[in-house]
């Protein structure tokens, strides 16, 4: 950094105008009997984007929070936040190459598609059952070492379509066992705290799952084959918009993608079209959202919530299997791999709030972008990627201190 | 008669535990004490866990970290801070009673000469230099844990308990990146090096213990371990105990009745945070290297399950939940044949404990020592039939 005064004064500056925005303007709304719920979130946005000159005629106008007020000063915090570090830094990459921007970007949007398919298993639990599984990365995990197995060890020449179906199935399995035989006495109260017996028993059978995986298949990080790789190709014939190697495609030479995370996120959009299609379309989604939504009135309405409890706990295990399952072939695997990605899906249903399955994957989408470019344009390239599970916590600090219903997540 | 028996089994371990390394005269003698130790460390974190999570309510899985920043406190303490006879008038340093106490600038795992050994090449012969007090170490170790545990106590104030967890997941983990990247202060992944409890060995009933001697850390263990036990329990049945629990049981309904919900959080987390912390250093100047390894979710994960199997709502059966488990730990540890395959028994023994953990949540909710506890304390009665001999004679009576 050459002139990191520019960037912490910057920083100070937000904090400062953010802090007496949220005071302010949620003390304006309040005197004037107006609806304070946004007014918090806003005022600091606002003051964090422009100071005082947007504050005071917020301050003395108060006019009703509406979409646009909610949205647009956050991109004005994003835009103050990027030019800051743009003059205090100017020569890092990001802020001279426009090309290395546009890769990190696309790679961020395409490993958040995958986040936000793991969120959106943890998001189907916390919607129908009401508890945040602490063994999501487990489940992660196992996901990704059954298609290891599958086609690298067990049946060598079944191909990935097999594979990934076979982990599908076996997660869900362990899911809805493990929801019949240790969730069951939360649903009728038969614990005097359900939510902390959830989190303790999840994580038991995070412990146990991870150890039971390392004690069956060892201790050393292994690797699946791409699922395809790609014939080399150029188009035109220097290449200029479209070449790819095997296991790399670059488009307009600036944007490069590697075809296995590619595969994945392909893959991912897929299954989530599959799911939305279950969720709207078939009688078992159906059921499972009316069990979200009045769980009474659905057991009035004929479905059988218990069951609904064991199929949306199966199906949230299976979405993190399904997760793990695309990028074994883009990472090394350990039984360890779990962890980080499971920080990120708690990380990711908070800030899309709670029980959102749309906020669930925008969420990921978010996080997708906000590491990708945090691990690019942190000036320590060896520190930026030590710091990698901070940029979702900070993320989780910010979104609980100003707004922790989240961007869709009811009151709370 | 059988309801005094844990009373008089309490007493005879106590008996037993200070005379043990006296009596005790093996092949394996610092193999048993190092265990020894090992189960005092994780039986203070587990009990102090006990009061957070099973009186307190606050399911915090950030134990570990505060355990690791009162051991890097200490740690960063003993590294970079010396007391020394003669000024150097290059580091950093304050005039104390005639001594000056040196600030070394950290130089993480590289070699350069620092300012103190510079300044050291013009002194007379006869200068002191010694290591910052080993006592007042610990003390700022435990302080700097119970500020992080005020920190985070604030923090998630407002947060219940699965974002709670959350929370305090997250900070472990940061936590844990970073010290493993902050190489320039912390050393990284090759460990912080800490001095022995006793420097310069120690003279106890006219014996004298080197330095590495396994007996004086041994009592300094038990005494923290007692020590700690002792604080537990006075304050789990003390007014803040009572206001503890009902904290656990319905927060809006305590606040309702004037428990100051906000104060009793802190106080807790403070509390517990900086037990942990002081546990943390002493236990880091006995094995001498403090990594950030001891953060990973295994060491939390093992603290939880000592602290569950014990029984959660009662710190003394949580100690003891953890002295057993360390010790089953490590007498699991050999590996042995099955159908001619070696199984490793360092990795299944803990799928046998995460077994056991979510087992006894499912089935004995109260832990299996509590359990135990209250099982003798009802005189070898089903606790069915004293609800039903209870509701008997208040029927008579009336």
């Amino acid at each position: 950094m050459d002139h990191p005064q520019f960037f912490f004064m910057a920083i100070l500056w937000m904090v400062i105008w953010g802090a007496v925005g949220a005071v302010m303007i949620r003390r304006a709304y309040f005197a004037r009997d107006l609806d304070v719920t946004q007014a918090r979130a806003v005022g600091v946005a606002v003051g964090a984007a422009t100071g005082p000159f947007g504050l005071i005629p917020l301050y003395l106008k108060t006019p009703e929070l509406t979409r646009r007020w909610r949205v647009l000063p956050w991109l004005g915090v994003a835009a103050v936040f990027t030019a800051a570090f743009a003059l205090s830094d100017p020569d890092n990459v990001c802020v001279t190459s426009g090309s290395f921007v546009a890769s990190q970007v696309t790679n961020g949007l395409i490993i958040g598609t995958i986040y936000g398919l793991m969120a959106l298993g943890l998001a189907l639990i916390f919607s129908i059952i009401g508890i945040v599984s602490f063994s999501h990365g487990e489940f992660y995990m196992i996901g990704g070492m059954v298609v290891y197995y599958m086609t690298e060890v067990w049946l060598p020449g079944a191909g990935p379509v097999l594979a990934v179906i076979f982990a599908c199935v076996v997660t869900f399995m362990i899911g809805a066992l493990f929801e019949r035989a240790f969730l069951t006495p939360i649903y009728d109260g038969r614990v005097e705290r359900p939510n902390e017996y959830a989190i303790l028993v999840t994580f038991g059978l995070a412990f146990f799952l991870q150890y039971l995986v390392q004690g069956l298949s060892g201790a050393n990080p292994v690797k699946a084959r791409p699922f395809f790789e790609l014939p080399k190709t150029n188009i035109p014939e220097d290449g200029s918009i479209l070449a790819t190697t095997r296991s790399n495609i670059t488009l307009f030479d600036t944007i490069s993608v590697s075809t296995p995370r590619l595969t994945a996120a392909v893959i991912s959009v897929l299954m989530l079209g599959l799911l939305i299609w279950f969720l709207y379309k078939t009688w078992w989604g159906k059921g499972l959202r009316a069990v979200a939504q009045d769980r009474q009135a659905a057991a009035v309405a004929g479905i059988n919530p218990k069951v609904m409890n064991m199929v949306a706990f199966g199906l949230g295990c299976m979405l993190a299997g399904l997760a793990g399952a695309v990028l074994v072939q883009a990472f090394s695997w350990l039984p360890q791999t779990g962890m980080i990605p499971a920080l990120r899906a708690f990380v990711i249903i908070v800030l899309g709030g709670l029980g959102s399955l749309p906020g669930a994957f925008i969420g990921g989408l978010l996080l997708g972008l906000i590491e990708a470019t945090g691990v690019g344009c942190m000036p320590d390239p060896t520190r930026a990627a030590a710091y990698l599970p901070a940029y979702g916590m900070i993320v989780l600090t910010l979104v609980l201190l100003l707004k922790p219903t989240g961007l869709f997540g009811k009151k709370i | 008669m059988i309801r005094h028996i844990p009373n008089g089994a309490g007493l005879a371990a106590l008996a037993t535990l200070l005379v043990f390394p006296l009596a005790y005269g093996g092949a394996n003698y610092d193999f048993v004490m190092h265990l020894w130790i090992t189960a005092f460390f994780y039986a203070i974190l587990a009990s102090s866990w006990a009061l957070l999570a099973g009186y307190g309510g606050q399911f915090s899985f950030g134990h570990m970290a505060f355990m690791a920043l009162g051991a890097y406190g200490a740690g960063l303490l003993d590294n970079y801070v010396v007391v020394t006879g003669q000024p150097t008038r290059t580091c950093l340093e304050i005039g104390l009673f005639g001594n000056w106490v040196v600030f070394i600038a950290p130089t993480g795992v590289s070699k350069v000469q620092s300012c103190l050994e510079m300044a050291q090449a013009a002194w007379p012969a006869d200068a002191t230099v010694s290591r910052f007090p080993l006592i007042l170490g610990i003390i700022f170790g435990a302080a700097i844990g119970g500020g992080a545990g005020w920190l985070i106590g604030t923090l998630v104030l407002r947060l219940r308990a699965a974002y709670l967890a959350l929370f305090t997941v997250g900070f472990s983990e940061i936590l844990r990146a970073a010290i493993s990247a902050e190489i320039w202060l912390t050393r990284g992944q090759a460990g912080l090096p800490l001095s022995p409890i006793f420097p310069d060995g120690v003279t106890l009933f006219g014996t004298y213990f080197p330095a590495t001697a396994k007996l004086p850390a041994y009592y300094v263990m038990l005494a923290l371990f007692l020590g700690t036990l002792l604080l537990l329990t006075w304050i789990a049945q003390s007014r803040i105990g009572l206001f503890l629990r009902s904290l656990r049981e319905d927060e809006d309904a305590a606040e309702a009745l004037g428990v100051d919900t906000v104060r009793y959080k802190r106080v807790v987390f403070v509390l517990t945070a900086m037990i942990a912390a002081a546990a943390g250093a002493v236990q880091g100047h006995y094995v001498g290297l403090i990594t950030p390894n001891t953060i990973v979710l295994l060491q939390m994960s093992l603290v939880i399950a000592m602290a569950v199997i014990g029984g959660l709502e009662n710190v003394v059966a949580a100690a003891i939940g953890a002295i057993l488990i360390s010790f089953a730990l490590e007498f699991l540890r050999t590996d042995f044949f099955l159908f001619g395959t070696r199984i490793d028994m360092t990795t299944w023994r803990l799928v046998f404990f995460g077994l056991l953990l979510m087992l006894t949540l499912r089935f004995l909710r109260n832990g299996v020592i509590h359990g135990a506890l209250m099982w003798i304390d009802r005189r070898g009665v089903g606790a069915e039939t004293v609800a039903k001999r209870r509701a008997g004679q208040t029927e008579g009576a009336e």
